[in-house]
């Protein structure tokens, strides 16, 4: 060992005591920080209800990533001709529509459409001013329009992402929490339309695997029953509760083993109710 | 814990400075947070990773644990990023299955990162759980951000 400086019998006996207590100090540090390995299993009942509440909401290109890996979907027909969405006089349903129509990007993305990928960018900033968030979504919307003129596809999905979290953080500062909710959930119900209709297209149970997603549909139905009863009385928000309680029961089944029937049912449900969302808008 | 916008996190912190100081200060730790997650995050956004705009965070004391739920999809891989803004603390984060089984393939620390990566085996609900191990400040702010491949 190489002292420096003072020899170790110069050093007082308070210093001596306060420089073990430190060691000891540093190596309980050490010793917790890399600790025991983790616990290869825990009781997840250990966690009060508060901590697993917060739920990840997968964008759709993260369902659209394993379906492009499956087979060659056919995104266009998936988007079907194009159209653009004009604002109704109730934010619910905008904000509602909102979500459908960045869904509609994604899969715009994945058919590599640049001309349908601006038409949405711009849709998505028509239906963002009806909720007051157009601000937020502003340079979002220039950067979609820009990224897909360039065909930079990867940078497209991002700017999709991004424009659903500012939709969602410009709703949480004007306290409309519940409607960014909706952006949310229209984007999940749009989503799961088109990976319906593709899995039921070209039916194997690895496809139909990734309709497996009870955490969400649970998660969107506590959201629903959670909201103001003005928006909860809502006729679109009551359709999409009983479309929700329908689907449950279908994706829960058998530890992901879901059959052609099943996936053709969801296919249903979110096709019509998709449908009643976009059947005010024109 | 809330979810928090990259983009926005600045305006959050500036309008929480008008909020009760300890709403303030979490804004802030949170928000510095979220800037190490997201730096944990850079050179794998370069590999090619897509990483996801949404965060979450909070505070967490020393030897607690808290659990964010996450639907994620077979055929995938995803990797989980941690930050912290307290010098000189440790975190953990680990994945589980709905059995509660350890799901991660690797899990590992450096600084004031911790990363937990997964190859799903099956598509549904995983809990990725995040622990401060050591720290020396009494509370420890955190941020969680993630990244899947195609």
């Amino acid at each position: 060992m190489l002292y420096l400086g003072t020899a170790p019998s110069e050093i007082s006996p308070i210093l001596k005591t306060k420089a073990l207590c430190a060691l000891a100090g540093a190596l309980l540090v050490a010793g917790k920080a890399s600790a025991e390995p983790p616990a290869e299993k825990i009781d997840l009942k250990q966690f009060p209800a508060e901590t697993v509440n917060e739920v990840v909401v997968p964008v759709p290109s993260e369902v659209f990533a394993v379906l492009e890996k499956l087979g060659n979907p056919n995104w266009r027909a998936e988007l079907g001709p194009a159209k653009t969405f004009p604002a109704t006089a109730d934010r619910a349903q905008d904000a509602l529509l909102l979500g459908t129509v960045i869904a509609d990007g994604f899969i715009a993305v994945e058919a590599e459409d640049s001309e349908r990928v601006k038409d949405i960018g711009r849709n998505v900033l028509t239906l963002a001013e009806a909720i007051n968030v157009r601000k937020s979504v502003v340079a979002r919307s220039n950067s979609i329009v820009e990224k897909a003129d360039a065909r930079k596809w990867d940078a497209v999905r991002r700017e999709f992402d991004g424009a659903l979290q500012d939709v969602n953080q410009a709703m949480a500062e004007l306290n409309d929490e519940q409607l960014a909710q909706l952006v949310s959930l229209g984007g999940w119900l749009r989503g799961t339309e088109a990976l319906t209709s593709i899995v039921d297209s070209k039916y194997s149970t690895q496809r139909a695997e990734l309709l497996h997603q009870p955490l969400l549909v649970d998660y969107f139905s506590r959201q629903l029953s959670k909201m103001s009863p003005r928006l909860r009385g809502k006729e679109i928000v009551g359709d999409i509760r009983r479309s929700l309680d329908r689907i449950n029961p279908l994706i829960e089944k058998n530890n992901g083993d879901i059959r052609p029937e099943a996936v053709a049912e969801i296919h249903t449900i979110t096709s019509e109710v998709v449908g009643r969302i976009r059947s005010k808008a024109g | 814990m809330r979810p928090l916008s990259l983009p926005s996190r600045r305006a959050a912190v500036c309008a929480a400075a008008f909020l009760v100081c300890g709403a303030a200060v979490l804004h802030a730790y949170v928000d510095d947070a979220m800037s190490f997650a997201y730096e944990a995050a850079n050179p794998y956004a370069e590999k090619g990773w897509i990483i996801r705009e949404d965060a979450w965070g909070g505070d967490l004391g020393e030897g607690d644990k808290k659990a964010v739920t996450a639907q994620l999809f077979r055929g995938n891989s995803y990797i989980f990023f941690l930050g912290t803004d307290v010098e000189g603390a440790k975190l953990r984060v680990n994945i589980y299955d709905t059995a509660g089984n350890l799901a991660e393939s690797k899990s590992w620390q450096e600084g004031k990162f911790a990363y937990a990566e997964i190859k799903p085996g099956a598509t549904g609900t995983y809990y990725v759980v995040v622990e401060v191990l050591s720290s020396p400040e009494e509370r420890t702010g955190w941020a969680l951000v993630y990244g899947f491949r195609r």
